[in-house]
This record gives C-alpha cells, sequence and structure tokens, in this order.
C-alpha cells in the first residue's frame, strides 16, 4: 500500500455536543515533510489531532495514512498504524520515570521490537532525558517535560509524528533548541505536523503550511508563500 | 491487662487485619485505575467462597485445590462484568469519560443481583466447609497461631508483593500504571485501554477468588457476608490511602488491631462501630489516607 501521501485529510468534520468545530477540512501531510497547521486560540487544530487520534470521533470525512484509512480504528490501533501525538499539554505519566514514560511510548507492538534502539535515539536527541531517566516526571522543567513528551511519541516508531504546541510555556532559549530537535526529527524519515503559536519560527522551518478558520481550512502555502501572505502577516505575525 | 492477654489480642487483630488487606486489594486496585468503587466488591467474595464450598461438597475438593478454579473463574467473571456491563459507561462518545455516581450505582445493582441469585440458589442457611486443618495451631511461645488464618494472612502479603513488582515490572503491568495515571495520554501511547480495563477488573476480583478459598475453612457463608466485608474494604483502602497497595495492608492491619482492641471491651458489632469511628478520626487527620501522599 504505497502512497505519496502521509497523511491525507479529506472533509474531516468533528466537534463537541452540538456544535462542530470542524467543517469539513482537507489537506495532506508530504512523506518526510514538516507542515505547519495556523489557527488562533480555539480554532481547532487541537480538536483535529484528537479526532484524528481516535480520541474523538469523527462525524464525516476521511484520514488515511499511507492510504490506509483510519477512520474505522481504536484509538490505539491509529498508533500502531503509524500516528503518534505529544500532545498540548505534554500529559505525562506524573509518577513515572522519564524512561518509563519513553517505554509507554513504545508499547504498540512494532515499537516494543525495536525499543531499546528507539530509546537511544531519543536519549541522542535530547540527552537530557538520558541524565534524568530515573527521575520522576512530574519533577523535571517544562521544556524537560516537552521532551518527554515528544521522545513519548517518537518511541512509537510513528510514520507521522503530531507535535501539539510543543514550545508552550518554554523560554525562548528552549524553543530554539526543541526547534532545532525538530529538525533533527525529520532525518529520522517521518513526517511532522506540528501546530505552533510561534508561527514565524514554525513557518521559516515548514515545507507547507494551512491556516484553519472558522472551522475551515482558508490559506494554504508553502513556509515562505504563507510568510509572505499579507492577511498572515497581520492576523498572526502581528506586523 | 496481663502480656499474655495482649499478645492475643495483637495475634487475632493482625491475623484478621492482614486479611481484610488482602481482601481489600482489588477494590484499591480497580480504584486506583478506573475511579470506580466496586459496591459488589464484598459480594464477588461471598460468591468465591460460595464457589470453593460447592467445589468442596459436591467434588470433596480442598478449598486449597479449589482456589485453583476460584482464582480463574473470579478473573472471567469480573473480566465479564466490566466489558460486558461497566464498559457501557466508559464508551459514550468514545470519550472515556465515567461518571463516578452512575458506577457506583451500577455495581450496587450487581450487589443486589448477586445476593439475591446466591440466595436464591443456596437460600439463607450458613454453610461451612470442614476441615481439618480449621483447628491446626501452631505456637508462637505460649499463644497458639491458627494455622489457615496465618496462610490467609501470609497470602495477603505474597499477593500484595507479586502484585506490586508485576505493576513496576511487566508490560501489562507498566500499562495499567499509566492508564491510572494519565488515560488520554494512555490512550495516544497505543494502550488499549478498555482492554486494560477488563484485565485490571479481572485481576481485582480473581484476588477475592484466592480469598474467598483461604477463608471458608475458618469462615463460615451465608448469602450476605459480602455487605460487611465490602464496607471494610472499603474503609481499608481509604485508610490506607486510595490505589496504594502497600497502604490497603497496613489499612487492614489497622482496622483489624483496632477491632481486636475494641471487642476486648464491648461486642463485636459495636466494635463495628468504632472501627467507623476511627475511620473518622483518621480521615480527618491524614485525608489522603495513612499511606497517601499529602
Ligand atoms: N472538551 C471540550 N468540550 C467542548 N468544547 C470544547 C472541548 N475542547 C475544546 N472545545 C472547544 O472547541 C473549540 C476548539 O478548541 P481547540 O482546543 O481544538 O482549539 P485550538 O485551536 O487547539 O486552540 P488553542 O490554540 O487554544 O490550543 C473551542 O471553541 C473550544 O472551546
Ligand atoms: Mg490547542
Amino acid at each position: 500500500m504505497s502512497s505519496n501521501k502521509a497523511l491525507e485529510v479529506r472533509n474531516l468534520s468533528a466537534g463537541y455536543g452540538d456544535a462542530n468545530v470542524l467543517n469539513g477540512i482537507s489537506f495532506d501531510v508530504p512523506p518526510s515533510s514538516i507542515v505547519a497547521l495556523i489557527g488562533a486560540n480555539g480554532a481547532g487544530k487541537t480538536t483535529f489531532l484528537r479526532t484524528v487520534s481516535g480520541l474523538l470521533p469523527m462525524r464525516s470525512g476521511e484520514v488515511k495514512l499511507y492510504g490506509k484509512s483510519l477512520g474505522d480504528m481504536p484509538a490505539y490501533k491509529i498508533v500502531e498504524a503509524g500516528f503518534a501525538l505529544s500532545p498540548e499539554g505534554k500529559q505525562l505519566f506524573p509518577e513515572m520515570s522519564v524512561e518509563e514514560n519513553l517505554i509507554v511510548g513504545a508499547h504498540n507492538p512494532n515499537a516494543r521490537k525495536v525499543r531499546d534502539e528507539t530509546k537511544r535515539e531519543v536519549f541522542d536527541l535530547f540527552p537530557i532525558l538520558k541524565e534524568k531517566r530515573n527521575d520522576p516526571a512530574n519533577s523535571l522543567s517544562g521544556g524537560q517535560q516537552q521532551m518527554v513528551a515528544v521522545g513519548r511519541a517518537l518511541m512509537a516508531k510513528p510514520k507521522v509524528l503530531a507535535l501539539d504546541e510543543p514550545s508552550l510555556g518554554l523560554a525562548p532559549i528552549m524553543v530554539d533548541r526543541l526547534f532545532e530537535s525538530i529538525e533533527r526529527i525529520r532525518q529520522l524519515d517521518l513526517a511532522i505536523l506540528i501546530i505552533e503559536q510561534n508561527v514565524f519560527q514554525v513557518l521559516e522551518m515548514a515545507d507547507a503550511g494551512y491556516v484553519l478558520e472558522n472551522g475551515e481550512i482558508t490559506i494554504s502555502g508553502s513556509g515562505q508563500e504563507l510568510l509572505a501572505n499579507e492577511h498572515l502577516k497581520k492576523a498572526y505575525l502581528g506586523l | 491487662m496481663d502480656l499474655l492477654l495482649a499478645a492475643h489480642i495483637v495475634k487475632n487483630g493482625l491475623l484478621i487485619g492482614g486479611i481484610y488487606g488482602g481482601v481489600a486489594l482489588g477494590l484499591s486496585l480497580i480504584f486506583g485505575v478506573m475511579r470506580i468503587i466496586n459496591f459488589a466488591h464484598g459480594s464477588l467474595l461471598m460468591v468465591a467462597m460460595y464457589l470453593a464450598w460447592f467445589l468442596w461438597k459436591t467434588l470433596g475438593l480442598h478449598p486449597y485445590v479449589a482456589a485453583f478454579i476460584t482464582v480463574p473463574a473470579l478473573f472471567g467473571l469480573g473480566y465479564l462484568i466490566q466489558s460486558q456491563i461497566i464498559s457501557h459507561l466508559f464508551t459514550r462518545e468514545k470519550a472515556l469519560v465515567v461518571e463516578p455516581l452512575s458506577a457506583l450505582l451500577l455495581t450496587a445493582g450487581i450487589f443486589l443481583v448477586l445476593d439475591n441469585l446466591v440466595l436464591m440458589i443456596f437460600g439463607p442457611d450458613v454453610r461451612a466447609v470442614s476441615v481439618d486443618i480449621a483447628y491446626a495451631n501452631f505456637f508462637i511461645g505460649e499463644i497458639p497461631v491458627n494455622i489457615p488464618r496465618f496462610i490467609a494472612f501470609v497470602a495477603s502479603i505474597v499477593v500484595a508483593s507479586g502484585l506490586s513488582y508485576w505493576l513496576k515490572h511487566s508490560n501489562m503491568g507498566r500499562a495499567i500504571r499509566a492508564t491510572a495515571q494519565n488515560r488520554d495520554a494512555a490512550t495516544m501511547s497505543g494502550i488499549n485501554v478498555p482492554f486494560i480495563y477488563n484485565v485490571t477488573f479481572g485481576l481485582g476480583v480473581a484476588i477475592l477468588g484466592l480469598f474467598g478459598a483461604l477463608l471458608v475453612p475458618f469462615f463460615s457463608i451465608t448469602p450476605t457476608l459480602g455487605l460487611s466485608f465490602g464496607i471494610k474494604s472499603f474503609i481499608v483502602v481509604v485508610l490506607g490511602g486510595i490505589g496504594s497497595i502497600w497502604g490497603c495492608v497496613v489499612g487492614g492491619i489497622v482496622l483489624g488491631l483496632f477491632e481486636a482492641v475494641a471487642s476486648q471491651f464491648v461486642t463485636a458489632t459495636s466494635a463495628a462501630i468504632f472501627s467507623f469511628g476511627l475511620f473518622i478520626v483518621i480521615l480527618l487527620v491524614r485525608p489522603k489516607g495513612l499511606m497517601g501522599k499529602a
């Protein structure tokens, strides 16, 4: 089942209660690319990722991962199929050690087989985690916890890695380091879908970007195109 | 009070307290992982005791042999109760939220069904298993220790140790702890949370399968014995600190010792009232239980 689309989203609708938050959005994430999803607070970016992850039911539309439909899969199968999420607000297992958090990330059978090897990759990427491997996750600083969240998602051996506001609450220096790490993760041969408040920084790095407004994708283009877009400059870059 | 009597009281309290702790382990595990208070906990112990008695009565199986049947049987029963009945509370909107009150009502319903079903099948008569070991003692100095009680006490410690170790070091145990700490994150890590719930509930109930078999040599059986065990287990779990395995054993021993002392001064039934008093006092002093993190 080959496909030139790592992730393919078609007419996806989702929401809570009676209201739809997403009204039929469509876009693609090509293999080995970084794609940014931009949107104001409450636009529905997190809702989108929770829906793709299977935590929230899809109301209509379709999501395919390398041609394989994720719609009917339970959430844990979606991880096994190759979609892993580093969620907004980190959502670590607070009383587990850093290492245990990572090990749990490799719960799915494919990932478990190569668990030790992936763990080494994650420790190479974030050496501080190796140092703190035996500390409980909730004793780490915000930036380190974010590394655990990203590392845990990587442990699942995903084909598509989704990052929901990885720089939230980090000091500027930590944000820079995190972005460097994301550039390096890209070399691990996976596609990255990233949501960020640091719109300028993320578009500098991204191959493509999509803007989510009122539950629809309103603007799309390469990172550079979006950086030059007048509406985007006003609404999101504060220029 | 003379020393020998004091030693007797401590021994009795320790033995029964350890057993309370062991019986409460499953309640603690289920609450710790699923945030469900299983009101049917005591009734499931009662069912296990009837099963052990029935196997002894019909097949002549010694209760310690019957444990090899009651443990898997109760695991299956727990797994079924969770996967067929309680799971419906979790699957609304696929978002895995459960309201504590609806779970309590549902398990209270299971308690009523089990108690009445057993009453219907076996009648209200008191049943007892009579095996020789019931009267066997060994001595620590001058103090006789009843062997089947001692075995049940040791089983509590062994089960608590085994469970802690397994939760800490196995993949399934780690997945159970992850689910307990953050169920959405567990799902996002590829853990099949509904399955983890089924296994956890099954395990919690399987422990009752063991204690059902271990209790029958020295504990007579009626269809209504579940409730008092259920309430005591609840007290033990809250005393020890919710979700803490060793807290459960400690909570059981505290309750057992307290009851043993109180029963020197008042009748056993009023001693039960005093244990509620103790319960309230401890919670006032340590709201998170004896071993709970403040
Ligand atoms: N659990 C929920 N129940 C009901 N409504 C919700 C829930 N979570 C989010 N919403 C609503 O859905 C809309 C989209 O929220 P979402 O969290 O997806 O936005 P977002 O784009 O991720 O925002 P942010 O940038 O603040 O993270 C918001 O109006 C929010 O209030
Ligand atoms: Mg969000």
